[in-house]
């Protein structure tokens, strides 16, 4: 076990390094620069020139890359070439509308997708669960943006029950405001990674339903849903971990597209604002944060996973 | 099965009802439009702009939504613009320029203090001065070119001379170059300031608001209100919102078409303030098939422009590069007029028959202007393609490396005609008659002699074609009856908010 949590530690920095100079290379191809548009088009190419200087913009690329990541290993994510702000504090900052936005999303997508795949997978011969897959199959397939206005549609404009766009000033000061404003994005995201998940847990349920431990179960005198729920779904249970940690990425991207459509002053909205103004130094430490986050969750759940599943225990 | 979807919604909506009621609780609703009271010199004033600065640091950053909120309320310079883009007196009580146009001379107010404390004198200009005109990163470096001296004979005199007139000069101290910054400040201008203004920076929520105060101890007349809060919301219809529900009393830059909304309510009068934004339809005029003159008449005659100010809903139309707030105005409708025909005769004889141009724009213009010339263009045979851009793409495609036919961007600046004079911006336009006449014009001491030279420059800048000027924006802005004194004009460029004061509703 240790060994393993060792060798997919070491996978992990790779991960991080291979990432890093990945996220550093293509942001660099982008068109534009910040010290133009500091500048202004009113400025002469001198200006621009001892802008893009000062700013540190006209070193080599090898320079710049292990600064960033000299930086990195300080605890520095960098201040933005526009603002003077520490990335760090601002990424804080963001993310108390983004985590709870995914938490929230998380929770819903679960409260959703467990019960109905459960059910649907019971019910697999029944019109009922022939209904649900055919749903979730539909719902899964609908884009975020599309989910999204429709729940703005049905619930700011015809029923006007909670509000279109934005986040209260106050934020957190005023919790049920907040709360209020993160409930239709994070429905969209729930309702369509619920669908996603949903469809697998059926296919998992009805997995676990062919297994030999649980026929025995039935044949020792349990119904076959009793022998289902009390045997066949722990087993399944782990394989939701993985799909779930999955999913969390799912989400962290669907936060970019959601911040936008509800105007939510979160991570994602940011990182489309810093790369609309070319503030490299900040965008490729936000996605280096997010690319890193994605693959510490795989990380955990590789290591629950190792835990917990004896049939994965090295010999 | 249906029936637990059912309850499930009915419970959903009860809880989201509990959730709005319990929300709703907190906040009263607005007063309606009451009879206006006395000014209440204790109000806050609230008013919703579209685009929030990226930072506060104005010696370095260029950029509209900086000087409309920083100019005039934080910082100050010698001399300032009224809405009507006249130059009147700041800091400076009283300014004189020498015959020979080379010798300004200013006096300087009595008691002025930065925030800090720490009192003004001569010698805080010169130090702000020479490093503008040093230092190439600081903004306005290049207007400061024509500086021989900048000198303190005592500490309430300023002396500037030129190496040679320059009729832009004493405009350009109008502008983020002729602020006055305490010297040796290390106060981090990019979050923070120090300026001489009636207002103080108290904060600066970033992607939502930003917070002044009066400041007390003001050199001058102090502001009519305790506190203002400029809210940044980017969205237009967003905006219209948070107007009708009372979270601004002043609402700039509205959408013409959400205007009806906010004038309907009864609790906004609406203004229509005049700009020198030139909605500019550039064309490269240095490259083929635009270095035709006949391609580019084309191009003009086949655009409708009462239509086109028509769609956008708000401005009036532009025939050249001056527009009306600026001098050398000039009526030049008389140069181009809408006509299809002679546009497509115009194109046959340059043998560009069934021609394909891009149209480089930034992708924040929306789709208005482009669908219009799409459609205009199409009747005269002209395939209109469109490259919708990021703004950072666009510099460096267009701005920088003029790699475009068509490019559409709106240029705010006021006594920006210089642009046509320079053959290395991005017009690509060169034209030596051009050239000398504006140099002319800078050089004339006289205003009234320097705006004719001007006129001059623009029509022939007209006739040849270098660009058309699609409309000269205009900015509507609904203010709510409590609100006195806010500027109308100019306001997308400065908001100076000094005389403004909102009455307590009664």
């Amino acid at each position: 076990m240790i060994r393993y949590a060792l060798v997919r530690g070491a996978l992990l920095v790779a991960g991080l390094l291979v990432s890093s100079a990945v996220i550093f290379l293509t942001l660099r191809v982008l068109p534009g620069d910040v010290a133009q548009l500091i500048a202004g088009t009113q400025a002469s190419p001198a200006e621009v020139q001892a802008l893009r200087e000062s700013l540190g913009l006209d070193r080599p690329l090898p320079v710049q890359y292990a600064e960033w990541i000299g930086g990195l290993f300080r605890g520095d994510l960098g201040t933005s070439l526009l603002s003077g702000a520490s990335v760090g504090e601002e990424l804080l900052l963001k993310s108390q509308v983004t985590v709870p936005l995914g938490i929230m999303a998380l929770l819903i997508a679960v409260l959703i997708a467990v019960p109905f795949g459960i059910l649907a997978a019971l019910r697999r011969n029944a019109r009922g669960g022939t209904a649900l897959s055919v749903g979730a199959q539909a719902l899964a397939a609908v884009p975020v943006v599309w989910a999204g206005m429709m729940l703005i549609v049905v619930f700011s404009v015809w029923l006007g029950w909670l509000p279109p766009q934005g986040f209260p000033r106050t934020g957190w000061s005023t919790p049920g405001k907040a709360i209020e404003s993160l409930l239709l994005p994070a429905l969209t995201i729930g309702i369509v990674e619920g669908a996603m998940l949903m469809r697998f847990v059926r296919s998992a349920t009805l997995q676990a339903a062919g297994q030999d431990f649980v026929r025995t179960a039935a044949a020792k005198g349990l119904t076959r849903t009793r022998a289902l729920i009390s045997h066949g779904i722990p087993a399944v249970g782990l394989s939701i971990i993985t799909v779930l940690g999955l999913q969390i990425a799912g989400i962290i991207v669907g936060s970019v597209v959601i911040e936008q459509l509800f105007t939510l002053p979160g991570i994602g909205r940011m990182l489309v604002a810093d790369v609309g103004t070319r503030d490299l130094v900040k965008v490729q430490s936000e996605l280096l944060v997010l690319t890193g986050f994605v693959l510490v969750v795989g990380f955990v759940v590789d290591l629950v996973h190792r835990a917990i599943d004896p049939r994965q225990r090295e010999a | 099965m249906f029936r637990r979807t059912r309850r499930l919604a009915l419970i959903s909506a009860i809880a989201a009802s509990a959730i709005v009621l319990t929300a709703c609780a907190g906040a009263a609703d607005p007063e309606p439009s009451a009879p206006v009271g006395e000014p209440d010199p204790d109000a806050t004033l609230q008013v919703g702009l579209v685009l929030e600065p990226t930072n506060l640091d104005i010696r370095h950053t260029s950029g509209a939504a900086l000087e409309q909120i920083l100019i005039d309320n934080i910082y100050e310079g010698l001399v300032t613009r009224s809405q009507d883009n006249e130059i009147e007196p700041r800091l400076a009580s009283d300014y004189e320029v020498s015959t020979d146009g080379l010798t300004y001379t200013f006096t300087l107010n009595d008691g002025i203090a930065f925030h800090s404390g720490a009192a003004l004198t001569s010698a805080d200009v010169v130090a702000s001065y020479e490093a503008v005109r040093t230092d190439a990163t600081l903004q306005g470096n290049a207007e400061f070119a024509s500086i021989a001296s900048i000198t303190a004979p005592d500490p309430t005199t300023v002396q500037i001379v030129l190496s040679a007139p320059n009729q832009n000069f004493l405009f350009s101290l109008t502008g983020p170059a002729g602020l006055v910054f305490q010297t040796g400040d290390t106060t981090d201008l990019k979050t923070a300031e120090n300026g001489t203004g009636p207002f103080t920076l108290t904060r600066w929520n970033k992607g939502s608001a930003i917070t002044f105060a009066r400041n007390e101890a003001y050199w001058g007349e102090p502001a009519g209100v305790a506190e203002v809060e400029f809210q940044y919301i980017p969205d237009f219809t967003a905006g219209v919102n948070t107007a009708l529900d009372g979270g601004v009393q002043v609402l700039t830059a509205v959408d013409p078409n959400l205007a009806p909304q906010l004038e309907d309510s009864g609790d906004f009068t609406l203004t229509t303030g005049r700009t020198t934004d030139k909605a500019t339809l550039a064309f490269n005029n240095a490259k083929a098939p635009l270095d035709d003159v006949r391609v580019r008449e084309a191009l003009r005659l086949a655009i409708d422009h009462d239509a086109l100010v028509a769609a956008v809903g708000a401005g009036s139309t532009l025939y050249g590069p001056i527009p009306e707030l600026d001098p050398g105005y000039e009526d030049l409708s008389d140069v181009v007029s809408y006509d299809p025909e002679k546009a497509k005769e115009l194109l046959a004889e340059a043998g560009q028959e069934d021609l394909e141009l891009t149209l480089t724009i930034p992708s924040f213009y929306g789709t208005t202007v482009p669908k219009v010339l799409i459609s205009d263009f199409q009747k005269v045979g002209v395939t209109l393609d469109v490259d919708s851009v990021e703004f950072p793409t666009w510099l460096e495609d267009v701005y920088t490396n003029r790699d475009f036919d068509l490019s559409f961007v709106l240029h705010v600046e006021p006594r920006d005609f210089g642009n046509f004079a320079n053959p290395d911006y991005y017009f690509g336009y060169d034209n030596a008659e051009v050239q000398s006449l504006y140099a002319q014009a800078l050089a004339e001491v006289d205003p009234d002699a320097s705006a004719e030279l001007l006129a001059k420059a623009a029509r022939i800048v007209s006739e040849d074609h270098a660009a058309d000027w699609l409309y000269n924006g205009a900015t509507i802005t609904a203010v709510s009856p409590l609100v006195t004194g806010f500027p109308e004009d100019s306001i997308n460029s400065r908001i100076n908010l000094s005389g403004v004061t909102v009455a307590a509703p009664q």
